[in-house]
C-alpha cells in the first residue's frame, strides 16, 4: 500500500502531508496511510460521515476484542 | 474498494489479520455501513464545514487549522475536499469527547443520534451492558436538570423540550397565545392572564414556569399598549420591538437548525444560539421601556393633547436616568403635534386642532360671525356715503343693531383658554400669553381685515425656528416676543387705524359733555321742546337741533367721522313724561371699535350722561332764572339795590314788602348755584378728568394686550359711574345717594318755577303800579279786567311765598343730608366732594348750632 502510495507524485505527497496535520490537530487518531486509505476512498466516492461510522465501528469492534483478550 | 476497506480493517483491527472469519465480517459489516444512506442528504459546503470545526478549536488551533486549510485549497489534486473535511470533523467529534485514556471504555455509539444504525455485529459481538456503563459515566459529566429530564422522559412524561418554549415564549413576546403557554382572558375585567397547558403528558418544572412568566409580562404589555397606539413615537417604539422579536426568531431558527444536527452535541449549544434565559437578558430593557410605555397608555386613555403633555411631562421628574430619557424622547414626540398647533397660532393666529387637544378652543357658534363682521364694514361705508351723521335709515340701524355687540364677543368668545388642557411646562401665564398673542392675531386677521400684516409677520418670525420640548427657554422667549409684536401690532391697529382714540374723546366730550360750548349750544336750542310732553317730540326735529348744536360751536371741527355717529334720540316714553325724561345722546360704533367700546360700556355711557345732563339742565336753569331775578331788581324789584329811588313816591306798596323775600329768595339761589358748580366741577375735574388720566397713560403705554386694554377702558368708565353717580359699596344702599340728589334737582326746579311765579307776580305788580301811575297822568294803558286779574293774583301771593319758602327749606335739609352722607362716604374722592361743598362749614355749623340749641334748651 505504502509502496504505492510513494509513487504518487510529490503534490500528492504534499496534500497528504496537509490532510495528515489537520487530522493530526482535530485530533483524528488515524496514522497516516489510514488517512490515505480513506482519502482514496472519500475520493472514490465513499460516503464520508458513513466512512467515519466504519472507522468508529472497527475501533470499537477491537477494543472488545482487546477488552475480551484482557478478560 | 473492497480492497481498501479490507486494508482498513487490518489495520485498525490487528486481530482481524490472524482471524480470516473476522476480517470477513467487519468488512461486511464496514459495507453494510457504507451502503447505508447516513447522511447521504447532506449537502454542505466547504466553508461551513470548515467554520464548525474552527468554532471548535481553541484559538491558536484555529489559526493553524486556518492556515492548513488555505494550503489544502491551494492542492488541486483532491476533488472532494468538503467530504475529507467532513470526514474528519466527524471522526473528531467522536474522539474529541472525554478523552478515552482507556479505549475499550468508551461507550462510542451508545449515544448517538437514533438514525445511526446498530450495527449487527453489537448482538453478537461481546458487548458489556452498555447501559451500566453508560450510566455511570454520565452521573459524572450531566447536571441534575438532565438527569431529571432524562429520567421523565424513561417514564414517559417527557419534558417539554426548550426550543418549543422558545418558541412559545416568542409568541408570547407578541401577544399570540403559543402551544403549550396561552393567553386567557379574564372573564370579569378582560385581564388577560397566562396559563400552561395542562396536559399531563408533558411537564413544565417551575423555574422554567417563573422564567416564562417573567418574559410573558412583556408580551401583556405589549398587548395594552398596541391596543392604544398612542402616537406615532410608540408605533415607532412598537416597531423597534418588532425588530428585536424578529432578530430573536432568526436566532432562535439557527440555534434549532443547530440543535438539530448536533443533537448530543452539548458543547455546541451552550455556545451559540437561544435559550430561555437568553431571551430574559435580551428583552430585560425592553421590560422597562414597555412598562414606562404601558403606564403612559394607561394614564392617557382618557386625556389627549396639552393634558396628555403634561401627563408624561409629570414622568420626566424620575431619578432613573433610563426612565427620564425615555419619556424626554417619548414627550419630545408626543408633544410634537401640540408645538405644530402651538406654532400656527402663536404666528398665524390660526387655530388648527382637528382633535381638539389644544388648550384654545374655538366656540362653534361664533366662527360665522367674522363675515358678518365683513358685512357691517362694508355697511359702514354706505354710512359714509351719505355723508350725515344722522344715519337715519331704520334698516340700516337694525343692521348695524345685530352686528354691533358682535366685536366683543368675537373676541372674548371666539377662543376659549382651557386649562386643564394646558401643558404643565408651559405655565398658566405663559398659557395665557400664547392665548392672548394668538387671539390678537387672529382678531387683525379677521376683525381687523389685516391679513397681510400677520402673514408677513409669520413668515418673519418663522425662518429656522421650530418650536420643540426640548428647547423651552427658547419657546419662551419666542412667546414673548411674538406676545409684544402681536399686542402692540393689535393696539397700534386699533389706536391708529380704528381711531380708537378719536371716539373716545368724542365720547367723553360729547356724551360726557367735556365740551362745554356744545353740551350748552345743545341745551338752548332744546330747552322749548323739551319742556313738551315726550309723544309731542319727533326724532327729526332733535336730530336737526343737534345738527344746529354741532354747526354753531367747536363740535363742528370734529373730523365728520366721528360727527356721523353722533346721534339723538328719544328713550321708550310712557305717558306723561316730558322730553326731558326721555332725550338722550347716541354714539354709535361699529366694529371692530365695539369691542373695546362694547354696548355694555355704552350704556354706562348713556347712564353718565343723563345724569350729567340733568345736572347740566338744573344748572342751566338756575343761571337762567339768577340772570332774571339780578335783572328785574335793577330795573323794578329792589328800590335799594342802586340806592337810587327811581319814582319812589309811585312804587307799590307790595313790591316793598316784598323786599325780604327776594333777598331770601337770592340767598338760596346762590346756595343752589354753588352747589350745583361744585358738583359739576368735581364731576369734570375730578372724575372724569382723572379717569381719563388713567385711560391715557395705559394707551400711550402700550403695555399688554387688546384684553389689558378693554380692562382699562372698563375701569375708566367704572370708576366715573361709581363716582359721578356717587354710588356706595353698601349693598342694597347703592344709589341711596343718586335718588337723593335726584330729588334735591327735582327740588331747586320746583324753587325756580316757584320762583319764577313770584317774579311774573311782582312783574304784573309792577306794571299795575305803573299803569296806576299813568292813571294818576292821566293816562289810560291798562285795561278794568287786567286789574281785576292783578288783584286776584294778590291773593295768590301767601301762597307763592309759602311755596317758595317751603321749597327753599327743602333744599337746605336735603343739602344737608347730602354733605353729610357724602362725609361718610366709603369713596375718597366723594368725601372729598363733601369738602367742597361744605368748604366753610356751612353745613356743619348749622346742624351743630341745631344741636347746640337743643342741647342748650335741654339744659
Amino acid at each position: 500500500m505504502s509502496s504505492r502510495d510513494m509513487n504518487r507524485t510529490s503534490s500528492a505527497q504534499e496534500t497528504l502531508d496537509v490532510l495528515h496535520d489537520i487530522s493530526q490537530l482535530l485530533n483524528t487518531q488515524l496514522d497516516r496511510e489510514t488517512l490515505a486509505t480513506c482519502v482514496s476512498m472519500i475520493e472514490s466516492g465513499v460516503n464520508p460521515e458513513a466512512l467515519a461510522t466504519v472507522i468508529k465501528e472497527l475501533r470499537r469492534e477491537n477494543a472488545n476484542l482487546n477488552a475480551g483478550k484482557q478478560d | 474498494m473492497s480492497n481498501a476497506l479490507h486494508g482498513l480493517v487490518v489495520a485498525l483491527v490487528p486481530a482481524a489479520r490472524r482471524d480470516e472469519r473476522l476480517r470477513s465480517e467487519l468488512t461486511e459489516d464496514a459495507l453494510h455501513i457504507l451502503n447505508s444512506h447516513i447522511g447521504s442528504s447532506r449537502q454542505v459546503d466547504i466553508g461551513h464545514i470548515a467554520g464548525n470545526i474552527r468554532s471548535k478549536l481553541s484559538a491558536q488551533d484555529s489559526l493553524r487549522f486556518s492556515n492548513l486549510m488555505g494550503r489544502l485549497l491551494d492542492q488541486d489534486l483532491l476533488t472532494r475536499k468538503h467530504a475529507v473535511l467532513q470526514f474528519m470533523a466527524a471522526l473528531s467529534a467522536s474522539s474529541n469527547q472525554p478523552q478515552p485514556i482507556i479505549p475499550p471504555l468508551v461507550p462510542s455509539i451508545s449515544r448517538s443520534s437514533p438514525s445511526s444504525p446498530h450495527p449487527r455485529s453489537r448482538k453478537s459481538s461481546i458487548a458489556p451492558p452498555p447501559q451500566m456503563v453508560n450510566d455511570r459515566t454520565t452521573t459524572a459529566t450531566k447536571s441534575k436538570a438532565q438527569l431529571l429530564r432524562e429520567y421523565r422522559l424513561r417514564h414517559g412524561r417527557p419534558q417539554v423540550a426548550e426550543s418549543v418554549l422558545l418558541r412559545d415564549t416568542l409568541y408570547l413576546l407578541q401577544g399570540i397565545s403559543g402551544k403549550f403557554v396561552k393567553f386567557t382572558e379574564g372573564k370579569g375585567d378582560g385581564e388577560l392572564t397566562v396559563t400552561f397547558s395542562e396536559e399531563p403528558r408533558y411537564v413544565l418544572p417551575a423555574p422554567t414556569r417563573a422564567l416564562i412568566l417573567r418574559l410573558s409580562e412583556l408580551g401583556h404589555l405589549y398587548v395594552r399598549v398596541s391596543k392604544w397606539s398612542l402616537s406615532h413615537h410608540l408605533q415607532s417604539q412598537l416597531t423597534e420591538y418588532y425588530r428585536l422579536i424578529a432578530v430573536l426568531e432568526s436566532q432562535m431558527s439557527q440555534s434549532g437548525a443547530a440543535e438539530d444536527d448536533g443533537r448530543g452535541g452539548g458543547p455546541r449549544e451552550e455556545e451559540s444560539g437561544l435559550t430561555l434565559r437568553r431571551l430574559e437578558v435580551w428583552v430585560d430593557e425592553w421590560r422597562l421601556r414597555m412598562r414606562m410605555m404601558s403606564v403612559c397608555v394607561e394614564g392617557c386613555q382618557d386625556s389627549a393633547g396639552g393634558a396628555l403633555v403634561s401627563l408624561i411631562y409629570g414622568y420626566t421628574d424620575n431619578g432613573d436616568p433610563f426612565v427620564r430619557g425615555f419619556t424626554d424622547q417619548l414627550l419630545e414626540e408626543v408633544s410634537k403635534p401640540f408645538f405644530q398647533t402651538l406654532q400656527r397660532w402663536l404666528f398665524t393666529g390660526e387655530l388648527h386642532d382637528p382633535y381638539s387637544e389644544f388648550f384654545v378652543a374655538a366656540n362653534e357658534e361664533l366662527a360665522h360671525l367674522q363675515y358678518t363682521h365683513a358685512y357691517s364694514n362694508a355697511n359702514v361705508g354706505v354710512l359714509t356715503g351719505d355723508g350725515g351723521f344722522a344715519g337715519a335709515e331704520d334698516e340700516e340701524r337694525n343692521d348695524s343693531d345685530e352686528t354691533r355687540n358682535n366685536g366683543l364677543i368675537l373676541w372674548e368668545g371666539k377662543y376659549q383658554f382651557r386649562k386643564d388642557m394646558l401643558p404643565s411646562f408651559v405655565g398658566e401665564s405663559f398659557g395665557r400669553k400664547i392665548f392672548s398673542t394668538g387671539k390678537s392675531l387672529n382678531f387683525i386677521r379677521y376683525s381687523c381685515h389685516d391679513s397681510d400684516w400677520v402673514a408677513t409677520r409669520s413668515k418673519l418670525d418663522h425662518t429656522g425656528r421650530a418650536l420643540k420640548y426640548s428647547d423651552l427657554p427658547g419657546l419662551a422667549r419666542s412667546i414673548d416676543s411674538a406676545y409684544q409684536i402681536a399686542s402692540k401690532r393689535l393696539l397700534d391697529i386699533f389706536l391708529d387705524k380704528f381711531r380708537l382714540l378719536d371716539h373716545l374723546k368724542a365720547l367723553k366730550s360729547y356724551l360726557l359733555l367735556g365740551q362745554g360750548d356744545f353740551a350748552d349750544q345743545l341745551m338752548e336750542a332744546l330747552l322749548t321742546s323739551l319742556s313738551r310732553p315726550a309723544n309731542t317730540l319727533y326724532r327729526h326735529n332733535l336730530t336737526a337741533t343737534l345738527e344746529a348744536a354741532v354747526r354753531s360751536s367747536n363740535a363742528r371741527y370734529d373730523p365728520p367721522d366721528v360727527l356721523r355717529r353722533l346721534d339723538a334720540r328719544m328713550m321708550e316714553y310712557s305717558h306723561g313724561e316730558i322730553g326731558w325724561d326721555v332725550f338722550t345722546l347716541e354714539y354709535k360704533v361699529d366694529a371692530p371699535i365695539d369691542t373695546v367700546i362694547d354696548p355694555e360700556g355704552m350704556e354706562k355711557y348713556l347712564k353718565i350722561f343723563h345724569h350729567l345732563w340733568k345736572m347740566k339742565r338744573v344748572e342751566g336753569a338756575l343761571s337762567a332764572s339768577w340772570n332774571r331775578i339780578a335783572c328785574g331788581a335793577r330795573s323794578f324789584l329792589g328800590p335799594t339795590i342802586k340806592g337810587v329811588r327811581r319814582r319812589s313816591s309811585a312804587h307799590s306798596d307790595v313790591l316793598e314788602r316784598l323786599e325780604g323775600e327776594w333777598h331770601q329768595i337770592r340767598v338760596v339761589l346762590s346756595e343752589m348755584i354753588h352747589f350745583m358748580r361744585q358738583l359739576q366741577a368735581f364731576c369734570q375735574l375730578e372724575v372724569i378728568e382723572c379717569s381719563w388720566k388713567e385711560l391715557m397713560d395705559f394707551v400711550t403705554k402700550k403695555d399688554g394686550d387688546l384684553d389689558g386694554l378693554i380692562q382699562a377702558h372698563r375701569n375708566y368708565l367704572d370708576r366715573m359711574v361709581k363716582k359721578i353717580l356717587l354710588i356706595s359699596p353698601k349693598a342694597g344702599k347703592e344709589e341711596h345717594l343718586l335718588i337723593q340728589v335726584r330729588e334735591l334737582f327735582n327740588n331747586i326746579l320746583q324753587f325756580r318755577d316757584a320762583a319764577e311765579t313770584l317774579y311774573n307776580y311782582c312783574l304784573a305788580e309792577a306794571a299795575r303800579a305803573d299803569s296806576e301811575r299813568d292813571h294818576d297822568r292821566g293816562v289810560f294803558t291798562i285795561s278794568e279786567s287786567d286789574g281785576l286779574g292783578a288783584s286776584k293774583s294778590a291773593d295768590n301771593l301767601p301762597r307763592i311765598l309759602r311755596r317758595v319758602k317751603e321749597y327753599s327749606g327743602l333744599f337746605t335739609e336735603r343739602a344737608q343730608a347730602i354733605v353729610h352722607s357724602l362725609q361718610l362716604h366709603q369713596d375718597l374722592d366723594c368725601r372729598f366732594l363733601s369738602v367742597r361743598l361744605n368748604f366753610s362749614d356751612f353745613y356743619k355749623t348749622r346742624k351743630e348750632l341745631k344741636a347746640a340749641l337743643e342741647a342748650s334748651k335741654a339744659s
